[in-house]
């Protein structure tokens, strides 16, 4: 439980806010490589703020705020240039560094156009996703965690959700959440509208822990069942702190990724990388991305897959949950973490200081601590994790299951 | 990816205050409670915790069995700790 000003605090993004300035120190991925290749600008809205986010023929990135600093006309439906974006209104052309490089209808004598800049932020491209920053310079480097930077198949579903990005996070350090959303409601749909739920997730939790690190929290699990020397514990797997989580399993890599769009707005994805052993992996001209349904045709949640049940439990609690009138239980430990976190870390943004998991020296991957065996499910659980999961709706998803099936054969004949 | 525009309404949910829930009838009593109990002062530095008092701190409240414990969080000096509010102290078990 929380009072009325924490809560209002705590799911603030607008900047000027302590949670606002905190969370403009990270990078934010904004728009599909792929979207920006068939169309070269792409409308993005990030921390309560809408910008034109842009690729030149030459190659260049640019993010510029929406609406053209002339007379507000959105520069969404700028006209791409080889050095910038024009205003489609007068014509107006903005360089990917946010100058001014034209006013059409001025006189060549003025320096007017000196006067005006459009810089919105940095961007980079890594993985197939087209990534943000527009906090405070000096930027700092694009995270090139493992999933983003690995080899295998990629694949990213994705939803926008009518609610606070907080509430989601929470979320990433519930596992009890598991053995009774993926579970015995999981179950209990599955006996009434006819399908078969995996028997994996519905394992008794034993024990739960939550340690700090240098990029969040890791979560960790003992499932009745398994021991402390299993992955689940022995590994865990991390909330990376703001708005990640880093999952995996069977082979399947994954970061559940929660954009805070704006306050009452998250862009769920769920970029996983599938890349079992003893198979060699096609190649993927452009990485697919897809939406995941929220609701059926009658407005219902669909709640007959895993991120389904998630998605449900999450705009069920509201826009913005209100924790003034929860009740907390010590199964309830790591969202009470989570919530020092986030206020120690606008703490550290008040005093000056980077915050946790922004870093500035470059490295080319950061692997992050993933249990490989999950729920001590083995094998099954790549197929479970297709079939179940978002990965179902995926226009690759047969050839998903393809990869792993014969993967799994491959390496069964190579043991003899 | 598709930008989402929040739909125009009367609610303050862009940026304004956030008005507490209570009018569903949820727990409201509970919520009473914690204003009246949560610890206003920072046991290290004796800076207010509570927002409302001018304070940079975090109080989250969690319930074990009869016990209301107070995860708190003091911005101005780093400390943190849990606060319990207790029914019973229970001493060591006499040796047999």
């Amino acid at each position: 439980m929380l009072t009325a000003e924490q809560n209002d605090e705590l799911t603030q993004v607008a900047a000027g806010t302590p949670m606002g300035e905190l969370l403009r120190r990270y990078w934010y991925p904004v728009a599909f490589t792929r979207a920006l290749e068939e169309f070269p600008v792409q409308p993005a809205r990030l921390l309560g703020e809408d910008f034109a986010i842009f690729k030149t023929p030459r190659g260049k990135y640019g993010l510029v705020p929406e609406a053209c600093p002339h007379r507000r006309a959105s520069l969404a439906y700028g006209v791409v240039e080889s050095d910038g974006i024009r205003c489609p209104y007068h014509g107006w052309l903005f360089g990917t560094d946010g100058s001014c490089l034209d006013q059409p209808a001025e006189r060549e004598e003025t320096n007017f156009r000196e006067r005006v800049r459009a810089r919105a932020g940095h961007v980079a491209e890594l993985g197939g996703l087209v990534w943000a920053y527009i906090g405070p310079e000096p930027a700092p480097e694009l995270p090139r965690f493992d999933v983003f930077v690995m080899d295998g198949v990629r694949d990213i579903g994705w939803a926008e959700l009518p609610c606070n990005f907080v509430q989601i996070m929470e979320n990433a350090v519930d596992p009890h959440h598991t053995e009774w959303l993926h579970g015995r409601f999981f179950e209990f749909m599955a006996r009434h509208q006819g399908f078969d739920a995996p028997s994996s997730f519905g394992k008794k939790h034993v024990k739960v822990g939550f340690d700090a690190f240098d990029w969040g929290i890791i979560k960790r699990r003992v499932v009745e069942g398994a021991s402390e020397e299993d992955d689940d514990w022995k590994i865990g797997h991390p909330l990376v702190f703001p708005y990640n989580m880093r999952v995996g399993g069977a082979n399947i890599e994954q970061m559940q990724i929660r954009v805070p769009v704006d306050r009452t707005t998250t862009r769920f994805m769920l970029y996983s990388v599938h890349a079992p052993d003893g198979v060699e992996y096609p190649e993927q001209p452009q990485v697919p991305d897809y939406q995941i349904p929220v609701f059926d045709e009658r407005g219902k949640h669909r709640v007959d897959y895993v991120e389904g049940q998630d998605m449900m439990a999450w705009i069920t609690q509201g826009p913005i949950t209100d924790r003034t009138v929860e009740h907390l239980g010590r199964s309830d430990v790591g969202v009470t973490m989570l919530r020092r976190m986030f206020k120690e870390q606008m703490s550290a943004v008040a005093r000056g200081d980077d915050p946790l998991g922004v870093y500035r020296d470059f490295r080319d991957r950061i692997d992050l601590p993933c249990e490989k065996n999950k729920f001590d499910a083995g094998g099954s659980f790549a197929i479970d994790f297709i079939d179940r999961g978002s990965s179902r709706f995926s226009p690759q998803a047969d050839a998903l299951k393809k990869l792993h099936i014969k993967a799994m054969e491959n390496r069964k004949a190579a043991a003899g | 990816m598709t930008a989402v525009r929040p739909e125009a309404s009367g609610s303050d949910l862009g940026g304004g205050p956030l008005e507490p829930d209570l009018g569903r009838g949820w727990f409201p009593e509970d919520a009473e409670r914690h204003r009246r109990d949560a610890p206003k002062y920072c046991p290290a530095c004796a800076t207010a915790l509570s927002l409302a008092l001018g304070g940079q701190g975090l109080i989250t409240e969690y319930w074990t069995g009869t016990d209301r414990v107070f995860v708190c969080f003091c911005g101005a000096c780093g400390w943190s700790g849990d606060i319990v509010l207790a029914d019973r102290v229970i001493g060591h078990e006499a040796a047999e």
